[in-house]
C-alpha cells in the first residue's frame, strides 16, 4: 500500500463551471453579471434619463419622444421667462437654506441633552419627540393653516418655515442624539474638571466633534425642505409660490405641455444632481445615523 | 438642561402642540370657511368620519394596502441592491451614484415623471407595449393600474434608503462567520438565510419601523399622479382629510379625520417601536 491511496481530498468542484454556466464560454458568468449590474442601474437611472430627454424636444416632439432627432433648449427658455417660475425657485432656495440653519441650530443642543443627560425631563423629552415623530404631517397642517391667518404670517416666508423647523425638531433631535452618542464623553468630563462650564464643554468640545455629522445633516435637510410638497400647498399662495406647487399645479393645468413641464421638472432637480454627484459622502454619512 | 431644550420644546409647542388643539377645537365644531358661526357640534363629525365607508372602508386599507406594497418591495429590492453594492467589481462606484439618485429627487418630482412614462397615448410604456404587439393600456383609468403607478413611484424613491441603510448594515458585520461558513463551503443562498439574515435583523427592523410611520402619511405621489382618483378610488387617509377640509370646506369634519387617522398611526408607531426594542435586544 502505498501513500499515495491514503489521499483523501475530495475534489472541490470549480465555482465558474457549475449548473447553467458550464454549458457556455468561459467568462460567461462574468458576463451575466455585468449585465445584469447594466440593468439595474439603467432601470434605476430611467425615469430622470427620460425626463431629461423630454425637456430637451421642441413641443412637435412629444408625440415620439422616444424616436425624433430633434433637440432644442428653447423650453428651458420659455420656463425662465415665466415669472412665477422664477419667483418659486429663488423662494424655495431661501426657504431651506433659512429652515437647514435655523433646524440645525435648535436641534443641536436638544440632541446633545438627549444624549448625555438621564432622567425623567431627558426620557419624557424623548417620548415627546418620538410620539410627534409619528404625528401625520396633515393633522398639524389642516390647523396651521388657521394658525398662520390669525397670526397674520400666512403665505410668508415665516409662516412656511416655522412649521418647518417645528417638524423637522423631532427627527433631527433623534438623529443628533445619535452623532453625540458616538462620540467620547470622556473628554467633556476632562473639561469640566479642569473648570469649563457645561455649556463650555458642549461648545468647545462636543461641538467641534460632532461637524461632519452636522454638515451631513445639513445637505439632507437643505434637501428635504426643497422637495417638500404638502406644507408648502397649504401654507402658501400666490405672495410666496414654491418650486414643488407651482410644478404640481401645472399637472393639473397645463398637463399637456409635457415638454414645458419637463424642462421646469430637470430645473427642479438640479441641486438635487449636483449634490448626488459632489455631496455623495455627506448624504450616505448623513443616512447612516 | 431645560436650557438645551427650550428653544426646540417653544418651537414644537407653538407649531405641533397648538395646531393640534386647534385642530381638536375644530373637529367638535361646524367649521366652515363661508360660515363664521362655528356652532359647536360634539362628537357629529368623529361619528361621520368613522360611519363613512369613502374613509374606514376605503381610505384607510388603501393607505395600508399601500404601506404593505411599498415597504416590502423597497425592502426586497434594497436589500437585493445592498448584496449587488457589497461586492466588490468594476464600475461599482458608478452603479452607487446611480442607487443614489432617486433619494435626492422630490417625490412630485418622481410622480410627475411616472406620470408622463404611464401616459395613455405617448407615454413609453404604452410605447414599449404596443412595440411588443400588446394593446396600451389607460393606466390612470383604472383603480388597480393606479394604485400600482402610485408605489411604483414610492418604492422607485425608497429602495436607494433601504439600500445604503442595509449596505451600512452588512458592511458593520464581523467576518468570522462568513469565513467559517466558507469553510464549511456553504452555498450563497444558505449563507444569506443562515448569516446574513438574522444577523442583519435589527437593521431591517429599523428600517421598516422608520418607513411604515412615513408611508402612512404618503400624500405627494397620490395628490400628484391621481389626486385620489379615479372617482376617489385610490384616495388615502392625508388626501381624505385635505378634500373633506378644503375641497369639499368642511374644516370640522377634514380635522376629525385628520385626527382618528393620527391616533392610528400613534397607536401602530408605539406598538412598533416595542417591537423594534424587543428586535434590537434580541441580537445584543
Amino acid at each position: 500500500m502505498t501513500v499515495a491511496t491514503l489521499d483523501t481530498r475530495t475534489p472541490m468542484p470549480h465555482k465558474s463551471e457549475r449548473g447553467f454556466f458550464s454549458l457556455m464560454a468561459p467568462g460567461a458568468r462574468r458576463a451575466f453579471f455585468y449585465l445584469f449590474v447594466i440593468g439595474v442601474g439603467f432601470i434605476i437611472a430611467f425615469p430622470v434619463l427620460w425626463l431629461v430627454l423630454t425637456s430637451l424636444r421642441p413641443a412637435s416632439g412629444m408625440f415620439y419622444v422616444h424616436r425624433g432627432t430633434e433637440f432644442t433648449l428653447d423650453n428651458f427658455f420659455e420656463v425662465f421667462e415665466n415669472r412665477i417660475v422664477i419667483k418659486a425657485y429663488i423662494n424655495s432656495a431661501i426657504i431651506a437654506t433659512l429652515a437647514t440653519v435655523l433646524s440645525l441650530g435648535i436641534t443641536v443642543t436638544s440632541g446633545y441633552m438627549l444624549s448625555r443627560f438621564r432622567g425623567p425631563i431627558a426620557s419624557g423629552w424623548f417620548s415627546i419627540i418620538y410620539v410627534f415623530r409619528c404625528v401625520p404631517y396633515i393633522s398639524w397642517v389642516l390647523p396651521l393653516y388657521i394658525l398662520t391667518q390669525n397670526l397674520g404670517v400666512y403665505d410668508t416666508y415665516l409662516g412656511l418655515l416655522l412649521p418647518h423647523i417645528a417638524v423637522h425638531i423631532c427627527f433631527f433631535s433623534w438623529l443628533m442624539k445619535g452623532f453625540f452618542d458616538g462620540i467620547d464623553p470622556s473628554m467633556e468630563y476632562a473639561a469640566l474638571i479642569d473648570g469649563c462650564t457645561r455649556w463650555g464643554a458642549f461648545v468647545r468640545v462636543a461641538l467641534p466633534s460632532a461637524v461632519p455629522g452636522l454638515a451631513a445633516l445639513a445637505v439632507l435637510c437643505w434637501l428635504w425642505t426643497w422637495n417638500e410638497f404638502l406644507f408648502a400647498l397649504l401654507l402658501t399662495s400666490h405672495q410666496t409660490p414654491v418650486l414643488t406647487v407651482v410644478m404640481a399645479q401645472f399637472v393639473h393645468e397645463l398637463g399637456i405641455e409635457w415638454n414645458l413641464m419637463s424642462a421646469t421638472a430637470v430645473m427642479a432637480l438640479g441641486p438635487a444632481l449636483l449634490i448626488t454627484f459632489f455631496g455623495q459622502k455627506y448624504v450616505i454619512t448623513g443616512l447612516k445615523i | 438642561m431645560l436650557a438645551l431644550i427650550a428653544p426646540a420644546a417653544v418651537t414644537m409647542a407653538l407649531f405641533q402642540v397648538v395646531p393640534i388643539i386647534l385642530g381638536a377645537n375644530a373637529s367638535f365644531r361646524d367649521w366652515t370657511l363661508y360660515d363664521p358661526k362655528k356652532t359647536w357640534v360634539g362628537l357629529k363629525h368623529y361619528i361621520e368620519v368613522i360611519t363613512d365607508p369613502a374613509f374606514f372602508g376605503l381610505a384607510i386599507p388603501n393607505t395600508l394596502l399601500f404601506l404593505v406594497l411599498s415597504v416590502s418591495l423597497s425592502l426586497t429590492f434594497g436589500l437585493g441592491l445592498a448584496l449587488l453594492l457589497n461586492r466588490s467589481f468594476v464600475g461599482q462606484s458608478v452603479v452607487r451614484t446611480i442607487v443614489l439618485l432617486p433619494l435626492m429627487v422630490a417625490p412630485v418630482i418622481a410622480s410627475i415623471m411616472m406620470r408622463w412614462m404611464f401616459n395613455d397615448q405617448f407615454g413609453i410604456v404604452n410605447v414599449v407595449l404596443e412595440g411588443v404587439g400588446l394593446p396600451p393600456v389607460a393606466w390612470l383609468a383604472y383603480r388597480w393600474t393606479t394604485m400600482m403607478v402610485i408605489v411604483l413611484a414610492d418604492v422607485w424613491l425608497w429602495t436607494p434608503w433601504f439600500a445604503v441603510l442595509l449596505l451600512a448594515g452588512l458592511q458593520s458585520l464581523p467576518k468570522e462567520p462568513f469565513e467559517a461558513a466558507a469553510i464549511d463551503a456553504a452555498g450563497p443562498w444558505r449563507v444569506f438565510r443562515s448569516l446574513t439574515l438574522p444577523m442583519l435583523r435589527p437593521v431591517i427592523v429599523v428600517c421598516v419601523v422608520i418607513r411604515s410611520i412615513d408611508a402612512f402619511r404618503v400624500f405627494d405621489q397620490v395628490w400628484v399622479i391621481s389626486g385620489g382618483g379615479p372617482a376617489r378610488t385610490t384616495e388615502m387617509f392625508s388626501i381624505y382629510a385635505y378634500v373633506e377640509a378644503f375641497q369639499r370646506m368642511n374644516f370640522g369634519k377634514g380635522s376629525a379625520a385628520a385626527l382618528v387617522g393620527g391616533a392610528v398611526i400613534v397607536v401602530f408607531g408605539l406598538v412598533l417601536y416595542r417591537l423594534l426594542n424587543r428586535a434590537v435586544e434580541v441580537s445584543k
